[in-house]
């Protein structure tokens, strides 16, 4: 992996579909109308079902598995994830990141990203940070 | 939907019961092979390290990992087991520190409480909880914090 700044994260493509929020609300346990129910989710202001946020956090769990692999749940730091704008049945996302530098915490040396999780139109949907602690 | 239905039947997360300091009772969070699998279908993440036992014990590993974003799903369950969100309210950022790798048939116990909770300088019902995931014997695995406003 490369560890540079500047240096890209892998890119993934997601294809968000009614019956993957669907499939999250069954392993979440979050059956709420805004992501299950299509008929009520056109009244809200949100005009249709939205992916549960959690959806996206794990997508960038899994970036950051197939970037550092058995490093990232041994000691990894997913930062400041902000949900920016819902995403919705029917968009293709991307998700990735780019590595920003290095930097001294906590006693260790670690890695540091930017990882966003882009929607068909360029929008940012979800922006985070991401620290890996380097091999020593 | 009778899991739905189940739901719909608990009482609301109130914001006035949610006092800093408030514990959940404990969520004991199995990961078996069949929760990997579902999550795994559902996220469409496929890391080796999940199923392949081979190629875990090529790199250093004594068994195979969940999928570290699981804890995207304990973390949520830990403070609703017995109640449910009310509508409107929004997910703002969340935060997560891993600290040891959690292993497929492992048993966690995840311990979520009320780290903050109040109304910010414009009327806006703010609520931080932090989620504590620790295997039996008391090895951290992760550490959560979510950041939600909560509806009016």
């Amino acid at each position: 992996m490369g560890t540079a700044p500047g240096d890209s994260l892998p890119m993934i493509t997601k294809e968000i579909d009614q019956e993957r929020i669907l499939k999250w609300a069954e392993l979440s346990g979050d059956f709420n109308s805004l992501h299950v129910d299509p008929q009520y989710a056109k009244k809200t202001p949100f005009k249709g079902t939205i992916a549960h946020g959690p959806m996206s956090l794990a997508f960038l769990n899994e970036l950051m598995m197939q970037w550092a692999g058995e490093r990232w749940p041994a000691g990894g730091r997913l930062l400041d994830v902000r949900f920016r704008a819902p995403i919705r049945p029917g968009e293709r996302i991307r998700v990735t990141g780019t590595v920003k530098g290095r930097l001294r915490v906590e006693g260790k040396t670690w890695v540091e990203c930017e990882l966003f999780i882009e929607k068909p139109d360029g929008v940012r949907a979800v922006e985070g940070r991401a620290r890996v602690p380097e091999e020593e | 939907m009778s899991k739905m239905r189940d739901l719909q039947e608990k009482p609301e997360l109130v914001f006035e019961e949610l006092i800093p300091g408030k514990p959940f009772r404990p969520l004991v969070y199995p990961l078996t092979e069949e929760k990997i699998h579902q999550y795994m279908e559902t996220v469409g993440d496929r890391h080796p390290l999940y199923v392949d036992l081979q190629e875990a014990k090529r790199r250093g590993l004594d068994s195979c990992l969940a999928p570290p974003g699981l804890a995207a799903v304990y973390a949520r369950l830990s403070y609703l087991q017995d109640h449910c969100m009310p509508s409107g309210g929004i997910l703002l950022r969340q935060e997560f520190q891993f600290h040891s790798p959690a292993r497929v048939g492992e048993v966690l116990e995840v311990r979520a409480k009320v780290e903050e909770a109040f109304v910010d300088g414009r009327g806006r019902k703010r609520v931080t909880f932090l989620i504590e995931a620790h295997r039996r014997g008391g090895e951290p695995v992760s550490t959560i914090r979510l950041y939600a406003i909560w509806p009016k």
